[in-house]
């Protein structure tokens, strides 16, 4: 059914109202006001039942229903008409309205019956109202009961003979009792089958079967009995039971609407590194489906787990369930109550979110793998380059310097050698063993800022002595541990005290250093502190920027602590494997 | 700490000869008593242009000198030769300097050990202090007058 015809379809119910309010109210005599008001109540409370049914789910037919219990509802106004023909058709039609009602529960919530029995079933309904009724016409003469000399002619009579009429009534009863008792069994039925959403959706349809099987029975007890019930009461008060149904419906129309935010809120509210099951608990609670299953497909593609480590099947979710599949290819689908098919809305936003939130977990594992390779390749590379520099210094050692020592050494002795007579050759001899040394020395310089030897030869407790020894600011070693550490570990200690007390020489305006290195439970804590006019800043283009990459690197870090006027104390905490 | 954790040479592995015929060995012992048989110095070092100029400027400051080239060698000469001063470079390519001298030292009236290395005694910390070497001499400074005088602190 489009918009259009939808917008006609309530258009025309809204004027059957307001005709329904017009015939009351120009009768004469007319109606008591309070029974019009009822009427109108009620008719109206379907109309924008249906309005609601159509908005919260456009797929089902529920909207038509709840329009057509409303025009059922306000059809037997006509019989207010003081013409016979509408007379006779709005008394034809009295109770047209509960067999709506009937078929709008049997239907619930698809708007569409179920099976052939409770087509029959529905069948009969109408059957059975509309021919009681006609049946009942037959022997009703409105001129001897209760209508009054100025009522118009009944055009169905046949025999105005009340006995009949009363005998047809009492034969009647048992029968509207035993389909009544037919239909509230079928949707009690339908109710016990129903679990979770379904099952919620369901306590408005509830309430209007009980409304309306309450105020029929009361009505035909009461006119068949003779209780003293005014009539009032019964035709015009009592119909107002009826309007809870709908009241409800439209309740939870919106509070179903509520029920998308409960999803999204549910999705804020788990963060981001919730787990699967977290996930699956917050959506579980915002839709009220206990059973909700998140499932996710084997990598070989052999079947699906849930959350909870069970098997489930996508293609066979069981009976009264729904699937919803998740990420593209089906990786991870919704098992849920086949209930909130009724809710696409919900059901697609309820997907959006499920799905949004995986990837998005999918994504933080991503960029947590990343950045694992992205750390394990930063250590390598400066593990490499320091095996790089070690050789480089092995190389040099090996090579050119002890060349260059021997070149010196025969220099040295080719000068002791030459003669006493020569001196301009003694003189060159000597200024080339000079610049041999020299040679030396600088060379010794550039090995040592390649690599440390001595942390290779001796570990951390030697560099780091050798070190403090080098330092022109007085350094104390308060703590140093014997023992070798992994050579990233061992490179990254020496440079940090390295860099520090280069740092102390060169900013800190420092007479005492202090050095110490710990190791704790895996770490290795090093701290270099001085007595220094402090304020060293990591960001001011200082070695500091690149000793914390050297630190991070190796998985560390270096908090660097230097109020102005009080010293710098920096620490860095390497893992320690 | 791994100070002397280096490879030790099996037994069964064939050392090299000692450099310098049996006769000079015995020639070089010193061990007759006369203070004028020059004092023998054991070079260790694998570097042989190294080995082969510190011979020449030993020799010619009025030493005996004899050779090796690692660790093994060393001990072997050592305990043939029985050198006054062994000069023990403490990169070698079996086992280090310190392992060498820990050694030589463990005999009795063992040698004047004086370590060297193109590096400094700062890149070893506290190595040469802990080893029972009686000093360290950095390469570029050998001469005999250093020799000597690392044997005259020797009360042997």
């Amino acid at each position: 059914m489009n918009g259009r015809s939808r917008t006609a379809l309530i258009a025309g119910a809204v004027a059957a109202v307001l005709f329904q309010v017009t015939v009351r109210c120009t009768s004469d005599p007319p109606p008591p006001l309070i029974d019009t008001i009822v009427y109108a109540a009620v008719g109206l409370s379907f109309l924008v039942a249906g309005i609601a049914a159509w908005q919260r789910w456009p797929a089902s037919r529920l909207g038509l229903l709840f329009t057509i219990v409303g025009y059922a509802w306000a059809l037997p106004s006509v019989g207010f008409l003081p013409y016979a023909i509408p007379f006779t058709i709005g008394n034809l039609t009295a109770s047209i309205y509960s067999a709506s009602l009937g078929h709008l529960a049997l239907a619930w919530p698809s708007g569409r019956l179920r099976s052939r029995f409770e087509r029959w079933v529905v069948i009969a309904v109408y059957t059975w109202n509309t021919g009681q009724a006609l049946v009942s016409m037959l022997f009703w003469n409105p001129g001897t009961s209760g209508c009054g000399p100025g009522c118009p002619a009944n055009l169905l009579l046949v025999d105005g003979s009340s006995s009949i009429e009363n005998a047809f009534d009492a034969w009647s009863v048992p029968v509207s009792l035993t389909i009544s008792g037919i239909v509230l069994t079928l949707i009690v039925r339908h109710w016990r089958a129903a679990r979770g959403w379904s099952r919620r959706t369901m306590v408005p349809l509830l309430w209007i079967s009980i409304a309306v099987i309450a105020l029929s029975v009361t009505q035909t007890l009461a006119a068949n009995l003779n209780l003293p019930l005014s009539d009032l009461a019964l035709y015009g008060i009592a119909p107002l039971i009826l309007l809870t149904g709908p009241a409800l419906f439209v309740a939870s129309t919106l509070l179903a609407r509520t029920a998308h935010g409960a999803v999204g809120t549910a999705i804020v509210d788990l963060g981001s590194e919730a787990p699967p099951g977290m996930l699956r608990d917050a959506l579980a609670r915002a839709l009220g489906d206990a059973t909700l299953q998140l499932a996710f497909r084997l990598p070989d593609g052999s079947g699906y787990l849930d959350t909870a480590g069970q098997p489930a099947d996508p293609a066979r979710p069981g009976a009264g369930r729904a699937v919803t599949p998740l990420a593209e290819g089906g990786d991870a689908v919704l098992i849920h109550d086949g209930g909130l098919e009724h809710e696409p809305q919900l059901t697609r936003l309820t997907a959006a979110a499920a799905s949004m939130a995986l990837e998005h977990s999918r994504l933080q594992a991503e960029v947590r793998a990343q950045l694992e390779q992205v750390r394990a390749s930063r250590a390598r590379i400066v593990e490499a380059g320091d095996d790089a520099r070690r050789r480089l210094e092995r190389d040099l050692h090996d090579g050119a310097q002890q060349r260059l020592v021997t070149l010196s050494l025969a220099l040295g002795l080719a000068r002791n050698r030459a003669e006493a007579s020569d001196p301009q050759l003694q003189a060159l001899l000597e200024s080339a063993a000079k610049e041999a040394r020299e040679a030396i020395a600088e060379l010794r310089e550039l090995a040592r800022g390649i690599h440390p030897a001595v942390l290779t030869e001796t570990g951390l407790s030697g560099a780091v002595q050798a070190l403090a020894e080098r330092s022109p600011v007085a350094t104390t070693i308060t703590a140093v541990p014997p023992g070798r550490f992994p050579a990233p570990v061992e490179a990254t200690a020496y440079f940090v005290v390295s860099e520090a007390l280069a740092n102390v020489a060169k900013h800190a305006v420092a007479t005492n250093a202090e050095v110490s290195v710990r190791e704790l439970a895996g770490r290795v804590v090093v701290q270099v502190s001085d007595n220094g006019v402090g304020g060293a800043l990591p960001d001011a283009g200082s070695g500091l920027r690149g000793l914390a990459d050297r630190v991070a690197a190796v998985g560390g870090s270096l908090r660097i602590d230097s109020p102005p006027g009080r010293g710098t104390r920096l620490e860095a905490d390497i893992p320690c494997p | 700490m791994v100070i002397g954790a280096g490879p030790v040479p099996s037994p069964g592995c064939p050392a090299r000869t000692v450099r310098g015929s049996p006769d000079a060995i015995s020639a070089i012992r010193g061990d007759t008593g006369a203070v004028t048989v020059p004092a023998a110095i054991l070079v260790v070092d694998d570097h042989d242009g190294f080995r082969a100029f510190a011979r020449t400027m030993l020799e010619m400051a009025g030493f005996t000198v004899a050779e090796a080239a690692t660790g093994a060698e060393a001990t072997e000469a050592a305990r043939i030769i029985r050198p006054r001063l062994v000069l023990l470079d403490i990169q070698l390519p079996d086992v280090d300097g310190f392992e060498v001298a820990r050694r030589l030292a463990a005999k009795e009236h063992g040698p004047v050990i004086v370590l060297t290395s193109t590096r400094e005694a700062s890149d070893y910390g506290g190595q040469i202090r802990s080893s029972p070497a009686a000093g360290f001499l950095p390469k570029d400074q050998l001469s005999g007058a250093a020799m000597r005088r690392f044997l005259a602190q020797d009360p042997a």
